[in-house]
């Protein structure tokens, strides 16, 4: 076999036959190393060349280590199909869908700014009305600086993106004001959400769209369902009852009349309109920056009370089913809302002062007055910002909620079930429940000291940012009810809340689901339905010789006479 | 996570939004070179950071010979002194779990922990834990079950030793997106051929860890591939705080745990 590969100089050799030299045997080494593998055609000589090359341009420390693994990855490269000499195919890198999403994400906000910058060129006078107009986009770079100072945020790549993401909110939809409100894990996917008031047209326009959609209903369709029902089932058996009559089929027997259920579903609990309450903000999300945002439903108060007896990570698609008990009516979307309607009542917090009522000076008047649950907040122009010292009191009685605690009911304001019935039926007063008592909870911009300890944990914990430089340290303030929902306060005028996380809450020891109802009774209880013991034997024999026919009388002499006849008459 | 590469690492960092700060970075890189150097370790490591009321906790191993076996655990509020933490014991690991008590900040304080699933009367019903102990047996609980490594991070040489491979190069973007590319850093509780044989292409030197995703139920860690698919992050219902991120082709990769040391118990409702 070798033969057939020598060589010319070995033939040569061969031939003339001369002394063994080192020459001589270098090149029959060669030749051997040079012998191919009948499986693959491979030679040890071009593998060796091939790992010494690798290894010498790579340069990896401590090859001798994993020398091996080097000689494997070079087989393995050589067995790699190679696509572009064989069909000249480009294999797109994975960027590529996401690429092309944000840049036409760029050429949009691009082109706008284009178009802002001729206009004000060309109609300067309009620039007053212009501003007016144009949406205000919450600085979310600037506010994620500090909060990265705080040691929290958004890396940067990903901050730019959903500021400008943001941007496009503000362009593409009918909104006002427009804030980073946090991002949300999902098992498959992750959402982010920004948080906006609408325009003033298009409030008005779902307002009016609310009012149509709610109004000829109004629960009176549902209420007089179930009455209804029951009537219906009453003549079914009326009905039934006379057919019986009639058949002269055997009569079974006689059952108690089917139990008809007398609960009535507790009134419904209005919506909130939207502008009002939960739905004050409209809430806007997307999977990643570039993608459309989506804007989330108003919520309805069953879905607060829902979605606060149970524990679900979201998934990623807003169109997921949500299964829980007890049943959450909607998809997705709708607890992503309800969840973010409840961080942000519990875990948006700001500086005392920071936020004001209105434009200042009337809050005490208006704050008595029934609307005082709904006031509309501004930034406070006039706030000077607090020393660190007293951010960082760990009673913190310098940070303030602005987000409106949620009550039991699902509402923010209060709404009384009873005010309808009063009105209209006089004659049942007696009859009716007794008034409620309204719910409250705590006003809006009530100290964080007045938050509830979660098992002898505050619940939020300052930290000051930094212990080397103190003239530019800044108070961070995280939640331990809400792990994941962060605040920052400079000591000058910025302070900004952020949420990052699962939207769960934090729920010690651990989360148990609800109890289910306890069974209700079918048959009002009596003795055709009670269980009994069954009789012994000896009670048995007790109830018979009880019930034994009364002993016949004593015979009297004179009656035997009376059986000779009957006697007589068998024998007849 | 290597400490001498935070501040490459920094952008990739995000575990609930928690972020390293500049000055945490300079302080770690400070005192745990120090700590490196007087305990003569090969490796150092940042690990997380439990929070307390008081002061937070910051967690930092060192590596000596084995990379499973020999790891020592210090810990430090103030990164001037770091405090080698016991050994932890098997009482203290099930009573922490049982604690819902949050950590004080102080190690030497001591908690009453009541286990209610003793009887009235019996004498180990409520029993006392100190700080130091229960983050002791925090740490080991968390790293039971949440540490995890890529493959071939940890490769076990032919000795028997397990090293931090210097040669790793990273995982491909096809095995990233799969949960069976990532491992336990701890003893293996699976027999050696069923981590060895599940895998294709198994290689003694890499395969001798469980690998997570055979971890019950199915979805208890999310793994999630961000900026355009070159990182992958993988996070832990069960240890909320608990992230690994792993750069994609690359050496980069590291996990760090940052929260109140508290296991999740609602995992299976979440799914």
């Amino acid at each position: 076999m070798s033969q057939t590969f020598l060589l010319e100089p070995d033939i040569i050799a061969a031939a003339e036959n001369v002394m063994p030299d080192l020459n001589n045997d270098l090149v029959l080494a060669k030749n051997f190393l040079k012998q191919q593998c009948a499986a693959t055609g491979d030679t040890l000589y071009d593998h060796l060349v091939d790992v010494v090359h690798k290894i010498l341009s790579q340069k990896p420390p401590d090859v001798v280590d994993s020398f091996e693994q080097y000689s494997w990855e070079v087989k393995q490269e050589k067995f790699r199909p190679n696509f572009d000499l064989l069909n000249d195919i480009y294999l797109a890198p994975p960027q590529l869908a996401i690429v092309h999403r944000v840049d036409e994400m760029f050429r949009l906000v691009a082109s706008k700014n284009q178009k802002l910058e001729d206009m004000g060129e060309e109609e300067q006078e309009l620039d007053l009305e212009e501003d007016n107009v144009k949406p205000r986009v919450a600085d979310l770079i600037d506010h994620n600086y500090y909060f990265r100072e705080g040691g929290y945020g958004l890396p940067d790549s990903e901050c730019y993106a959903v500021y400008i993401a943001l941007k496009m909110l503000a362009i593409k939809e009918p909104v006002s004001t427009v804030r980073f409100f946090g991002k949300i894990y999902g098992t498959k996917a992750n959402y982010y959400v920004a948080e906006t008031d609408l325009t003033i047209e298009e409030l008005d326009r779902r307002i009016r769209e609310f009012e149509m959609k709610d109004m000829p209903g109004e629960g009176e369709g549902e209420g007089e369902g179930p009455i209804q029902e029951a009537e219906e089932q009453k003549e079914l058996m009326g009905e039934g009852e006379a057919r019986e009559e009639k058949s002269k089929e055997p009569v079974p027997p006689k059952l108690p009349p089917e139990p008809v259920s007398t609960w009535q579903p507790p009134p419904p609990i209005p919506v909130e309109r939207p502008g009002q309450g939960v739905n004050k903000k409209v809430y806007w999300v997307c999977n990643q920056p570039g993608e459309p945002w989506i804007c989330l439903p108003d919520l309805t108060p069953d879905q607060i009370r829902v979605a606060r007896l149970t524990a679900r990570c979201m998934t990623g698609d807003l169109d997921a089913e949500v299964l829980t008990f007890p049943p959450f009516e909607g998809t997705e979307r709708n607890l992503l809302r309800a969840q973010i309607a409840r961080v942000a009542a519990g875990a948006c917090v700001s500086p005392q002062g920071f936020f004001t009522y209105g434009s200042g000076e009337e809050e005490e008047d208006i704050d008595l007055e029934e609307g005082g649950g709904d006031m509309d907040f501004n930034p406070n122009p006039f706030y000077q910002g607090h020393t660190l010292k007293d951010l960082l009191d760990p009673n913190l009685t310098y940070w303030v909620h602005h987000g409106k605690h949620i009550l039991k009911q699902g509402r923010t304001i209060w709404w009384n079930p009873n005010a309808g019935m009063e009105e209209g039926v006089e004659e049942e007063e007696d009859e009716g429940p007794p008034p409620m008592e309204p719910e409250s909870g705590p006003p809006l911009f009530s100290p964080l000291s007045e938050d509830a300890r979660v098992e002898g944990l505050p619940a939020w914990t300052p930290r000051c940012s930094s212990m080397l430089a103190p003239d530019r340290a800044l108070a961070v303030l995280r939640s331990n009810v809400w792990p994941g929902a962060v605040a920052y306060a400079t000591t000058g005028k910025k302070a900004e809340c952020m949420y990052v996380g699962w939207g769960l809450k934090y729920q010690p020891p651990n989360f148990s689901p609800l109890q289910l109802p306890r069974p209700q009774d079918e048959y009002p209880i009596g003795p055709e339905v009670m269980e009994m013991a069954d009789p012994t034997f000896a009670d048995e024999e007790a109830y018979r010789i009880a019930h034994l026919p009364p002993p016949p009388p004593p015979e009297l002499p004179g009656e035997g006479e009376g059986f000779g006849e009957e006697e007589e008459e068998e024998d007849e | 996570m290597n400490v001498h590469k935070l501040w490459e690492y920094r952008e990739y960092v995000n575990v609930n939004g928690m972020m390293l700060t500049s000055e945490l970075i300079s302080m770690l890189q400070n005192s745990l070179t120090l700590l490196q150097v007087e305990n003569h370790f090969t490796h150092i490591q940042y690990w997380g950071q439990l929070y307390a009321i008081d002061n937070d906790y910051h967690i930092a191993v060192g590596i000596n010979d084995d990379a499973i076996a020999d790891r020592k655990y210090f810990y430090t509020t103030d990164f001037k002194f770091w405090g080698l933490l016991p050994k932890p014991k098997k009482k203290y690991k099930i009573l922490s779990l049982l604690t819902t008590f949050p950590f004080r900040g102080d190690p030497s304080l001591k908690i009453k922990v009541l286990d209610e699933s003793l009887d009235e009367n019996h004498p180990e019903r409520c029993r006392l834990m100190k700080e130091e102990s229960r983050i002791a047996a925090t740490i080991s609980n968390i790293c039971d079950e949440a540490e995890i490594c890529a493959r071939g991070q940890l490769i076990k040489q032919p000795d028997g030793q397990v090293v931090i491979n210097p040669n790793f190069y990273g995982l491909t973007g096809s095995e990233a997106k799969q949960l069976k590319s990532y491992m336990h850093i701890r003893h293996p509780q699976q027999r050696w051929n069923t981590n060895l044989l599940t895998r294709q292409d198994y290689n003694y030197s890499m395969d001798f860890l469980d690998s997570v995703d055979q971890d019950i139920p199915s979805g208890c860690w999310n793994l999630s591939l961000e900026k355009a698919g070159s990182v992958a992050y993988l996070k832990s219902l069960y240890w909320p705080g608990m992230a690994y991120f792993h750069k994609v082709r690359s050496s980069d990769a590291g996990f760090l745990y940052v929260g109140n040391g508290r296991k999740n118990l609602d995992v299976p409702f979440l799914l």
